[in-house]
């Protein structure tokens, strides 16, 4: 039982840090960005990427790794994203579609197929660590879970706080209102693109280091954006107790039911939502017309 | 005027043909491979179509087989078993042969196609169907160095052995395939026989993100040894996890080509591989050699290629007895009685018969690391069984 | 059917309601058509095979652009249809049911049942919320076909034999050439009829605003859930030509990214026309071949291992680029040549004429 909590904690930090890339960047630009998932496993393969420049230095390879995901998001705003607006959402989901179709064929083309382990070339190991009541847990679930919380704790004092982070909750609210008050909604929304792929990067660079790496990690994208709508799509919030329960759901169907329904119950969860209260638990209530 | 041209014309033209160097360039054996090149389970055959590419390129440059070189048009399947059907039914239009280096669920429709059209099928990277196994069908041959129900008998064998008195509780990992669950169905059937105490075995969805709850469930049922059979990513998969959650019984997996970097990167003494193709940390001469020639030809590095290599030397070996002309029949027959020793590669020959077109004797060897001296040992050596 | 301010006029109700209303235009279909006939004669294996796909992309993307384009629903579990209508009629086969009269039929009521289910979230759910819960829906048919896969079909796929018409067998690359290329036309005539008629109208005033649809009379839950049935019962039909067609089903054959080409062809093409759904069937049907021939013309020795990410990656990049530059896709590009060439040496229409 305290196996199944501390698994279910685990996996929960990993969706909560994707579905808050999904918020950031739906409160931005008002799209899904389907290669969410993408830009973990791009973030895994950066770490590996300079953590083969720079073997034995995570100090130095894990930051630049970061960064450089960082990096991604604001290009990946500038050059795709602002384009787009304007254009019907639909076109900018799929705009979205094919980033994550890019960024695979970039990765195999450069990387090929074989799998990775960039934890080699840093020079640290992970260890399992015994807990409490009987549950084991390797060093990297714990980072996982650690880096889940000072992500999100970092998240809420900046935009609770921070002139800027009040700057970004406003441009996210009414985009029009925010740039008539003089908020360069631009830089702002750049911002939030780069905290996405930030929290991607980060949470592909720690899941590659604790599992592996290889260039179809990108299916972990999908299956935590159920999360991000349970949770509701403008809710970073609502993140975190739609991630518990989707973690719940898919680590108690794997233990206690069929295991391979594992695979399709956050799609389950989310037809659910989707069904009985669409915009999701801490969502605001959109325009849902009834027919 | 126009009337010299021409015959001048005509002149230089038989002059041309006349030249031997002119000659028409000798026809080709043509060979088709399927395999997935790239993809999810490239790791355990792209090795394959690279070691065919580069040992049919010194055999052409060193004249060919009976003076014809081989031709050998490779299509990536990716492991999917659409893709294979389409690549089969391209690839059979005008092939001697056809060769599968990919996962057992594209065997079916491959398969269906090489009966439809009557091409002998070869399977170079693969887990050995039991089509191949005496008593064989005529056109399916199998040279990979695992196959069902000989690997299960020796890794148990090799549990038993490893735990003398103790009576062992056994563990079994299978991907959601059907060769895999039905092989370690197989496996906890014949490990009652042995008298060991035995765990229903868990199936692994083949592209499970996480390996925990399965790697739980083996450590929940109190599991002294695990064995897995499937490909490379679910065995080494659940032993991670297995790693992870702090489990300290012993693991044994059949060693597939990443066996030999990943037993140095875990460093794990109780990760044992079971294996048909000697390691390349022995250092045989044939392993020098196979080194210096796919120097910089291979993505995968030279200790990936031992399957496919060996596989490369049974096709030459067959086309060489077949002669010229070869037709499909005549290459089928010759396979079905061809004789290759492998130099080291496997424990010893490969040899076909009518009736058996796996191997007469098949050989194995488990390799584990050692802590003490920092390097990957094995133990004991080779082990026999005689197929029959 | 744009007037172009030219001599185009027309003087009887026959003429004005004609799909082919020019001299110019009928004898150019005339031509197409008779190339289509005779084309075995003269092409390859090969160049047949990649019209007949082409032929057989068509048909869902023709499909999709009536949900999508047309009445503005945007699906994105295309494949799952195409799944539902390939795994029936294995199933049948698996049961002995070998027969298209048999398969067909049941093919196409399984879509429609399944478009109803798929079709009812549509009624509540717009835009972005609608292309999530047809994924959903998606990834839940995929898992049903999975493990219909896994207990019946030896968890590696089912073996169709050809399909058998009266004493007709159709096997081989020129039979299905012209079963494809007949039924191609057959959908796009269905298609171009619709779009002209009650439903296709009432479907674009949905599109286009569904709350000014319903005020002007429109029953609108009951339109919706039609383009969702006509456009799944199709799909599901094409799903069983599929099993036919490649003699083999299996699940990993429906994944996400085909959806994603499909809805590609669409935009490619350009939303919302027919013509356009055939144009981006025919031009992401063949930019694979093309990426091949230039890979392997490259760099022919080390080709294998970059065509895959290649192919891939140049599909990824044309959609980007239509997506951001031509959202009017090659339609759009059509009609600005045809337009250059119709009204040179003026440059833009008379203002009098229409669209």
């Amino acid at each position: 039982m305290a196996q199944a909590l501390a698994t279910t904690l685990v996996v929960a930090s990993l969706y909560a840090l994707l579905g808050a890339g999904y918020v950031l960047v739906y409160r931005a630009s008002r799209v899904l960005n389907l290669a969410q998932g993408d830009l973990l496993t791009l973030g895994g393969y950066f770490l590996f990427a300079t953590a083969a420049t720079f073997p034995g230095a995570p100090v130095l390879a894990l930051p630049l790794a970061a960064a450089l995901s960082a990096l991604t998001g604001v290009l990946v705003y500038v050059a795709l994203m602002r384009p787009m607006a304007g254009h019907p959402v639909f076109a900018a989901v799929l705009v979205t579609v094919t980033l994550g179709i890019l960024l695979r064929a970039a990765i195999v083309l450069v990387f090929t197929d074989r799998t990775r382990h960039p934890l080699q070339n840093l020079g640290l190991s992970n260890p399992p660590r015994p807990l409490a009541g009987g549950a084991v847990v390797s060093t990297f679930d714990l980072v996982m879970v650690g880096a889940a919380v000072a992500f999100f704790a970092a998240l809420f004092v900046f935009l609770k706080v921070s002139p800027l982070g009040i700057r970004m909750r406003a441009a996210g609210e009414r985009a029009l209102l925010a740039s008539q008050r003089g908020i360069n909604f631009h830089g702002v929304f750049a911002l939030s693109w780069a905290l996405s792929a930030f929290a991607g990067g980060l949470a592909g660079m720690i899941y590659s280091s604790n599992v592996r790496l290889e260039p179809s990690l990108g299916i972990l994208g999908l299956r935590a954006f159920a999360v991000a709508l349970v949770g509701g799509l403008d809710s970073l919030g609502g993140v975190v107790p739609a991630a518990l329960l989707v973690a719940a759901v898919e680590v108690a169907s794997v233990r206690w039911g069929n295991p391979l329904l594992s695979d399709v119950s956050p799609f389950l969860c989310l037809l659910v939502m989707l069904l009985v209260r669409p915009w999701g638990l801490f969502g605001t209530k959109e325009e849902l017309e009834r027919v | 005027m126009r009337g010299r041209i021409l015959s001048a014309a005509v002149g230089v033209l038989t002059l041309v043909a006349a030249h031997p160097a002119a000659a028409q360039a000798p026809e080709p054996y043509r060979i088709g491979m399927t395999a997935a090149i790239t993809g999810p389970f490239s790791a355990g055959y792209a090795p394959t179509y690279e070691a065919y590419r580069t040992y049919f390129k010194r055999v052409n440059e060193a004249g060919g087989i009976n003076g014809h070189p081989v031709v050998i048009t490779y299509e990536d399947d990716r492991g999917e078993p659409q893709r294979a059907a389409a690549a089969a039914k391209k690839l059979t239009d005008g092939a001697l042969l056809l060769i599968n280096a990919s996962i057992s669920p594209t065997y079916k429709p491959v398969m269906t196609e090489a009966e439809a059209s009557k091409t002998p099928l070869l399977f170079g990277g693969g887990v050995c169907p039991r089509e191949a196994f005496p008593p064989a069908a005529p056109l399916i041959f199998c040279t990979t160095s695992f196959g069902s129900k000989w690997d299960s008998r020796m890794a148990l064998g090799f549990i038993k052995e490893q735990s003398g008195t103790k009576k062992v509780r056994v563990g079994f990992a299978a991907q959601d395939i059907p060769l895999s669950r039905i092989e370690l169905e197989f496996a906890e059937q014949h490990a009652r026989e042995l008298g060991m105490d035995t765990i229903p075995v868990v199936v692994v969805p083949g592209a499970a993100s996480d390996f925990t709850p399965f790697a739980q469930n083996l450590k929940d049922a109190g599991a002294d040894w695990v064995f897995s059979w499937a490909p490379w990513g679910v065995e080494i998969g659940v032993f991670e996890a297995l790693h992870r959650i702090g489990w300290k019984g012993n693991y044994i997996l059949y060693g597939h080509q990443p066996a030999q970097d990943e037993l140095t990167r875990l460093r794990a003494p109780n990760l044992h591989a079971l294996t048909g193709n000697a390691m390349f940390i022995e250092s045989l001469l044939i392993h020098a050699e196979i080194t210096k020639l796919v120097q910089g030809q291979t993505n995968h590095p030279a200790h990936y290629m031992a399957e496919g290599w060996t596989s490369a030397m049974v096709l030459e070996a067959g086309l060489r007895k077949c002669g010229w002309p070869c037709t499909r029949e005549k290459l089928a027959q010759a396979l079905s009685s061809v004789s290759v020793d492998t130099r080291g590669l496997r424990g010893g020959p490969i040899e076909m018969t009518a009736d058996n077109h796996y191997r007469r004797a098949t050989y194995y060897k488990v390799y584990r690391w050692d802590a003490g001296k920092n390097a990957i040992v094995s133990v004991g050596g080779w082990s026999k069984l005689d197929i029959k | 059917m744009a007037a172009l301010g030219g001599g185009y006029f027309k003087t009887s109700y026959e003429a004005d309601l004609a799909l082919v209303d020019t001299r110019l235009r009928r004898v150019a279909l005339g031509a197409l058509v008779v190339a289509l006939l005779v084309l075995p004669r003269f092409a390859s294996g090969f160049v047949l095979d990649l019209v007949s796909q082409a032929a057989f992309a068509a048909i869902g993307a023709l499909a999709l652009n009536v949900l999508t384009g047309l009445a503005g629903q945007i699906s994105l579990g295309h494949a799952g249809f195409l799944a539902a209508g390939a795994f029936t009629t294995a199933a049948l086969v698996e049961r002995g049911l070998v027969s298209p009269l048999v398969t067909l039929p049941a093919t196409a009521l399984v879509g429609g049942v399944l478009g109803l289910v798929v079709g009812m979230p549509s009624l509540r759910l717009k835009g972005l919320y609608l292309a999530l819960g047809t994924l959903a829906m998606h990834h839940v048919v995929l898992y049903a076909a999975g493990e219909m896969q896994a207990r019946a079909g030896g968890n590696t796929g089912f073996t169709i034999p050809p399909p058998r018409l009266g004493g007709l067998v159709f096997r081989g690359t020129v039979a299905w050439y012209y079963a494809l290329v007949v039924l191609a036309a057959l959908v796009l005539f269905l298609v171009v009829n619709l779009q002209r008629s009650r439903a296709g109208r009432a479907w674009m005033a949905i599109r286009d605003r569904d709350v000014a649809a319903a005020s002007v009379g429109i029953d609108v839950a009951r339109y919706k859930l039609s383009a969702f049935v006509w456009s799944s019962v199709v799909t599901a039909l094409a799903g069983a030509l599929f099993a036919y067609h490649r003699g083999f089903v299996s699940v990993e054959a429906f994944g996400f990214f085909v959806a994603v080409e499909y809805i590609a062809m669409i935009i490619i093409g350009g939303l919302g026309s027919a013509l356009g759904a055939v144009l981006g069937a025919a031009f992401v049907t063949l930019l694979p071949y093309v990426i091949d021939a230039l890979v392997a013309g490259v760099s022919p020795d080390a080709a294998q291992y970059y065509v895959f990410p290649a192919k891939f990656g140049a599909f990824g990049l044309l959609m980007a680029l239509f997506l951001l530059f031509e959202p009017l896709g090659l339609v759009g590009i059509w009609r600005r040549v045809r337009n250059w060439f119709a009204l040179w040496p003026f440059r833009h229409r008379p203002l009098r004429a229409s669209s």
